[in-house]
């Protein structure tokens, strides 16, 4: 490739000269013909478009090497026998020869007539460029990994208005999988593509979109096969698999875009803030009602000590996930949930080295002191007691001892 | 002639040790792991409030909270066992228990201490309601303030809070620190009696010294801005008369005795 590009620029020439020098009325038009004009860089529009083909470029470019000529795509140059041509030509059609990528993007979001004020019209060339095309295997394509963020957010960082915001796309950059690609320059992490699919984009509400609720998690799964197994043989799993739209899928704990690594501070599911993601369910009342679910999870969490130390930003203590785990989250009842009774010593164990049956013999998320640990609530009360009393007491004696004080002046 | 002998056996501007350089030291150690502990510990009572979180705003904060709240229990733990040696095995200390141990007379010293303060029995005698009541029953009158020893009822029920109180506080607190070792003993619901116990013991401890210490050796108009006792150790013989008049009148007796007996002047010893 290197060396043919200025090879052929010199061929180019010479032909060019040939031709220009020996027959000035050959008919019908090469690519030569074209580049007569077009492959001056200085042409333009009246308007100051400019209209130059960098030759080397198109040769370079998929098409160009596969011996696509301009009147191939241009197919209305045809027409012309008089050049320089009308000013303007059609615009060209990639559907004449990809038809299954422009049937599936007039399906898709981006085929869509927009409905705003500034219809947004996605064509073809937005995204793969013009004369330039290149497969995108290609690390110099618009297409490829590597570039297809920023070829996305050319339009979804500003032009393009979400209902989550416009930066909403942009976030992907703080994600550790647009991480991967960058810093550790791995082509096959997670880019907009691998979620968003390429032509077939659809939005999120759309249930045949690969973002939509009923599919993420085999979106996901794509790559983290192991995770989804996991997913699927737990609660939420087994209730996603029968229907259920209340059940947490990927995106709900680990965010869309700026997904994160949970041993990054700004991770949803960073070792202090899994607490408050799993309450955002398992505290609210309806689901509680709907699924039959314990409520005061984050109360009674952040009562402990666990919760409390976690609170004020300490990682060692558990959280909700070093008990109940995470992706196979599996009901007490269940004989593999870790937090069965008969594997409480071993879950508990983890982190508490020698961790016996007492581990079981008491309340972990204590909801009623009254009902759950009597001597816990009776010692609770006498304390309540007891500071208030003395705290009179000594309230009293000191507004008694100023009282006197006053009186001795007040004489005076 | 007596009065006259009096006065020159405890002068009102001689000096008593009422604190050696050793009960400084134990007060200042306690009241620097006192402190310590508080800051360290309170917080985790009032998770929710923004405040405290700020104060462990910075990475790894909460590890060294840990530490320092290790830290000074260990210093509190040493203070008291060497003050216990202390009250045992020196004569100073031995004497001084004996004083500290709560009798009734404390509790009707401190009726009697708020009946004077509040003035109304007085203020009824004068009116002449229930006058043979109170003929009957002069304590009820509350005439006069109470007449201390050399510890009165509040030096003795902070003294007395203090033990109870680090008695509980380090039972509690030892079973959380080795947590595992508490549940290999105890089930989990007895382990979380020790945290409820720990916690609200604190409270009890912080409140009982931000109001009745905090006033009674800082904000009374009698000592205020401070009284320097816990640095110098010093009181004078006034004020020995005035809030302490019965170990005055014992320190007297006992120079009568001597004086009786040898004709010796002030023992200069205890004037220092």
């Amino acid at each position: 490739m290197k060396l043919r590009g200025p090879f052929l620029r010199l061929a180019l020439l010479a032909a060019l000269a040939v031709l220009w020098a020996a027959s000035p009325a050959l008919a019908g038009q090469s690519d030569d013909d074209c580049l007569t004009c077009h492959g001056d860089s200085g042409l333009k529009t009246d308007q100051g478009r400019s209209l130059f083909v960098d030759s080397t470029r198109f040769t370079a470019s998929i098409h160009g090497s596969a011996g696509i000529s301009c009147a191939d795509c241009h197919t209305d140059l045809k027409k012309f026998t008089d050049f320089p041509h009308a000013a303007k030509l059609m615009p060209v059609d990639c559907a004449s020869c990809h038809d299954e990528a422009a049937a599936a993007i007039r399906e898709s979001i981006h085929g869509m007539p927009h409905s705003g004020a500034e219809p947004i019209i996605v064509h073809c060339k937005d995204c793969h460029g013009t004369h330039d095309i290149l497969p995108a295997k290609d690390a110099q394509s618009h297409t490829s990994p590597m570039n297809i963020p920023d070829t996305c957010l050319s339009c979804h960082l500003e032009r393009v208005k979400t209902t989550l915001g416009p930066g909403f796309a942009g976030r992907y950059k703080e994600s550790v999988h647009f991480r991967a690609l960058s810093k550790t320059g791995l082509s096959f992490s997670a880019t907009c593509l691998s979620c968003h699919s390429g032509h077939s984009v659809r939005t999120v509400g759309d249930p045949q979109s690969k973002v939509s609720r009923r599919n993420i998690i085999r979106t996901c799964g794509t790559c983290h096969t192991g995770i989804e197994r996991d997913y699927l043989e737990g609660v939420h799993g087994k209730d996603y698999v029968k229907g259920s739209l209340d059940v947490p899928v990927c995106t709900d704990c680990h965010n869309e875009h700026d997904i994160q690594s949970p041993e990054d501070l700004g991770s949803g599911v960073y070792a202090t803030k899994v607490a408050a993601v799993c309450s955002r369910c398992h505290d609210n009342e309806l689901l509680a009602r709907q699924y039959g679910l314990l409520t005061s999870r984050l109360k009674t969490f952040s009562a402990s000590y666990h919760g409390t130390a976690s609170k004020f930003g300490e990682v060692k203590v558990a959280n909700c996930s070093s008990c109940h785990g995470h992706h196979g989250i599996r009901p007490s009842s269940d004989p593999l949930s870790s937090i069965n009774p008969a594997n409480m010593a071993s879950t508990c164990g983890t982190c508490h080295p020698g961790a016996g049956e007492n581990f079981s013999k008491g309340r972990i998320h204590v909801i009623s002191e009254k009902r759950e640990n009597r001597w816990a609530y009776t010692v609770k009360i006498v304390y309540m007691v007891v500071i208030v009393g003395l705290i009179s007491v000594f309230l009293a004696f000191i507004a008694a001892d100023l009282y006197r004080r006053m009186r001795i002046r007040w004489k005076r | 002639m007596e009065e006259i002998a009096t006065k020159t056996l405890i002068r009102d501007d001689e000096v008593f040790l009422r604190m050696n350089l050793a009960e400084r030291i134990q007060h200042i150690l306690l009241v620097v792991s006192f402190s310590l502990l508080v800051v360290t510990g309170l917080p985790l009572m009032f998770y929710e409030l923004r405040i405290f979180k700020s104060l462990f705003g910075f990475e790894k904060a909460f590890f060294y909270r840990g530490i320092l709240h290790r830290a000074a229990a260990v210093i509190l733990i040493v203070d008291i066992i060497w003050h216990t040696g202390y009250a045992v095995l020196t004569r100073r200390g031995r004497d001084n228990f004996k004083e500290m141990i709560p009798r009734l007379r404390d509790g009707l010293d401190a009726v009697a201490l708020f009946g004077y303060n509040v003035g109304l029995s007085h203020w009824l005698y004068r009116k002449g309601i229930l006058r043979k009541f109170f003929d009957r029953h002069p304590f009820w009158k509350f005439e006069n303030p109470p007449e201390y020893g050399r510890y009165n009822f509040v030096e003795k029920l902070e003294y007395l809070s203090v033990a109870w109180g680090s008695f509980v506080m380090i039972l509690s607190g030892f079973f959380m620190w080795n947590v595992d070792l508490s549940l290999k003993i105890f089930p989990l619901w007895v382990h979380d009696i020790f945290v409820i116990v720990h916690g609200y013991e604190a409270m009890l401890a912080f409140l009982a010294i931000i109001i009745w210490h905090m006033y009674n050796v800082h904000l009374n108009p009698e000592v205020f801005p401070m009284s320097k006792i816990w640095l110098n150790g010093r009181i004078t013989g006034h004020e020995l008369k005035t809030l302490h008049p019965l170990e005055y009148r014992k320190i007297l007796a006992e120079r009568q005795k001597a004086f009786e007996a040898g004709g010796a002047g002030p023992d200069p010893v205890s004037s220092s």
